[in-house]
């Protein structure tokens, strides 16, 4: 097959396999799809201000830009390097630069969407024109910028002569981590280009918005072609490595990890119990991000509230990332039952678990992972905002878990 | 890489110098052998021994910590696409696109081999008839019991007629008629001058069909089992590598 075929080929099987939602629907699917794409619409409408940064104004844009630009930098690793076929598409000889087009292409499908999302709550307030063409220039400038800097950290991650930098260095306590270094820093320029462009893009030079837009995409576009010679670089042996990269090793606790039926655990029944503790560890594991950033998070956000919380823009952001990272843990706790569709669930059929005991355990297991944010969260909210009740923190985190479980155990398939 | 270089010497399959380590220890130490054509090898070693690791560092799916892997004369890791072309691979968990169907599945893996549309679907329908799976082309990907999509996996590996075909545990949940048929098959190719390396814990079927084998053990301990040493090894065979090499 003449190379240039191999994408259109692609892009045929993406198709085929999208619309395998439409030609064969399964109410598990849809559910996975829906809920959490509702609790985010929902979310962002009802947030209203604390989402709407000013775009007449410079921090309001970068912080607009900055918003728009993390996604599509945090998601460019896994989208680049970590799809579920790149082994096979590998081993038939697709070549290298077929895969980038498409994995390209996904991921700006992931920038497109947040810009679109991120007008949710601006469509609420009637104010769309000028903060899409600004979300849009920081979301496509972030795509173009991780394509290049992913695509370069990942062949440099397999260069044999490569010797970690200071900032890899900084994490020797785990020599895998200093080994992907570049890989661990690759987010943060992307997303610093992204808050930049946005801020570009409202500096009144003479063009209008749109043409300062257009041209800002257009610089990051050249990156494009760097990216792709830089991924075809990579990817044969990159390819490989990044399995190894997620490799992590047996903990050494044997079964100590999954203590059934402590603290406020005791209140639940038996088998429901039994559920949280192995979905609590599971999601520990393998999501192992959805609960490391809590406790940074945690104590900057408290911090901000007591120095600051009487002002709304400081609430807002504090809200913003918090609210981030309470969907963040909400799509970890989705992508556990997409994990066990077709593999894992016979163990629960065997085991007589019911689906109530399944609904139950995973909703407390995806509440206990929110806890350790939003307990101090909603201290300080109630200490520094008395207008503002703290307890709906925790009472949005329940109802999040809540619809984050449904979306689960429905995604998991019976 | 060891720096020791190899030319395509027509050999379907060239291991120098393979060395692989995890967090846990050594897996693959300095490990050489070769895979002349028409040949059929036996990988063996009990779980853990490194196996799959082995196979892994073959076919790409593992980066070697050093030495060279050559198919078809092709480095896998440098040439992918050549090396790709000369290679049939049956993971011992096949992947297959749940949302396409069978027919889908080997119409797509032929046309991203670049294979010729009326040949492809020939080869494709008389794979699924000598495999027993004539009448499923249009069933889910999804939908298939165990071994059939196993069937539908080794169907998608031997399409293009690679020079060398690697089978992880390719045999298990095959039924016997369709497991007779392939080894016929695959005996065929090999009269052709393919070559097999086969993973497989039924030791009385790999002492039988095999004509060497690789013995790996813990701790990146390995034996080439050829000539007399096979023969001894066949006469009572076992996982056990102190067994063979006290």
């Amino acid at each position: 097959m003449p190379r240039s075929g191999h994408l259109p080929l692609l892009l045929r099987l993406e198709a085929t396999r999208l619309g395998d939602a439409f030609r064969h629907p399964r109410a598990g699917t849809w559910a996975g799809v829906l809920l959490p794409a509702a609790l985010v619409v929902g979310g962002l409408w009802l947030a209203g201000e604390s989402w709407r940064p000013d775009v007449g104004d410079g921090n309001g844009r970068f912080g607009l830009g900055l918003i728009a630009a993390a996604p599509v930098a945090l998601q460019a690793y896994t989208v680049l390097f970590r799809p579920g076929d790149d082994g096979f598409l590998r081993r038939l000889g697709i070549p290298a630069r077929a895969l980038f087009a498409q994995r390209a292409l996904r991921l700006l499908l992931v920038a497109l969407a947040t810009a679109l999302a991120l007008m949710i709550p601006r469509v609420a307030a009637g104010e769309v024109a000028a903060p899409l063409a600004v979300a849009l220039t920081s979301a496509l400038v972030a795509w173009a910028v991780s394509l290049w800097k992913f695509a370069g950290a990942a062949e440099l991650t397999v260069k044999p002569s490569r010797r970690p930098g200071l900032l890899s260095k900084s994490m020797a306590l785990d020599p895998e981590l200093v080994k992907a270094g570049p890989l661990v820093f690759a987010p943060i320029l992307p997303v610093i280009a992204g808050g930049i462009a946005a801020l570009l893009a409202g500096i009144d030079v003479g063009a209008t918005l749109p043409v300062r837009a257009a041209v800002l995409i257009a610089v990051a576009l050249l990156l494009f072609p760097v990216a792709a010679r830089r991924f075809e670089r990579a990817v044969p042996r990159f390819g490989p490595h990044g399995g190894e990269l997620a490799y992590a090793p047996p903990p050494e606790a044997g079964d100590s990890h999954l203590v059934i039926g402590r603290g406020l655990a005791r209140v639940l029944p038996r088998r429901a119990g039994a559920v949280r503790a192995r979905d609590a560890v599971v999601v520990d594991r393998r999501f192992r991000w959805a609960g490391r950033a809590v406790a940074p998070l945690a104590v900057f956000a408290v911090l901000a509230l007591i120095r600051a919380g009487d002002d709304a823009a400081v609430r807002g952001w504090v809200a913003l990332a918090c609210g981030a990272m309470l969907a963040a843990q909400g799509v970890a706790v989705v992508a556990l039952g997409r994990s066990e569709r077709g593999r894992l669930r016979w163990l629960d059929r065997a085991s007589g678990l019911t689906m109530a005991d399944r609904l139950l355990g995973r909703w407390a297991a995806a509440f206990g992972l929110s806890l350790g944010l939003v307990i101090p969260l909603s201290i300080g909210w109630a200490v520094s905002v008395p207008t503002s009740p703290g307890w709906w923190w925790i009472a949005g985190a329940a109802g999040g878990a809540a619809l984050a479980s449904a979306a689960s155990v429905a995604a998991a398939g019976r | 890489m060891n720096g020791r270089s190899m030319t395509d010497d027509g050999l379907p399959l060239r291991v120098r110098g393979l060395g692989k380590a995890y967090r846990r220890g050594v897996v693959l130490r300095d490990v050489n052998f070769d895979v002349a054509p028409g040949a059929a090898v036996a990988l063996l070693g009990s779980n853990g021994a490194g196996k799959s690791t082995l196979i892994g560092c073959v076919t790409g799916d593992r980066l070697p910590d050093r030495g060279e892997v050559r198919i078809g004369g092709a480095d896998p890791f440098a040439d992918p696409a050549k090396a790709a072309a000369a290679l049939g691979f049956v993971p011992e968990q096949p992947f297959l696109y749940g949302e396409l169907t069978v027919a889908e599945m080997l119409r797509f893996v032929s046309a991203a081999r670049g294979m010729e549309a009326d040949g492809a679907r020939t080869e494709s329908a008389r794979l699924l008839e000598m495999l027993g799976l004539a009448g499923a082309e249009s069933t889910l990907c999804r939908e298939l019991s165990q071994g059939m999509g196993r069937k539908t996996a080794i169907a998608a590996a031997l399409l293009h007629g690679p020079r060398m075909m690697v089978l992880d545990e390719a045999l298990n949940g095959l039924d016997r008629p369709s497991a007779a048929r392939l080894v016929a098959e695959l005996d065929a190719r090999r009269a052709a001058g393919a070559a097999v390396l086969l993973s497989s814990h039924d030791l009385d079927f790999v002492a039988e069909w095999c004509g060497s084998g690789i013995l790996l053990g813990p701790g990146g301990v390995w034996e080439r089992l050829e000539g007399e040493l096979w023969e001894r090894w066949r006469r009572a065979p076992s996982l056990r590598v102190e067994d063979h090499f006290p």
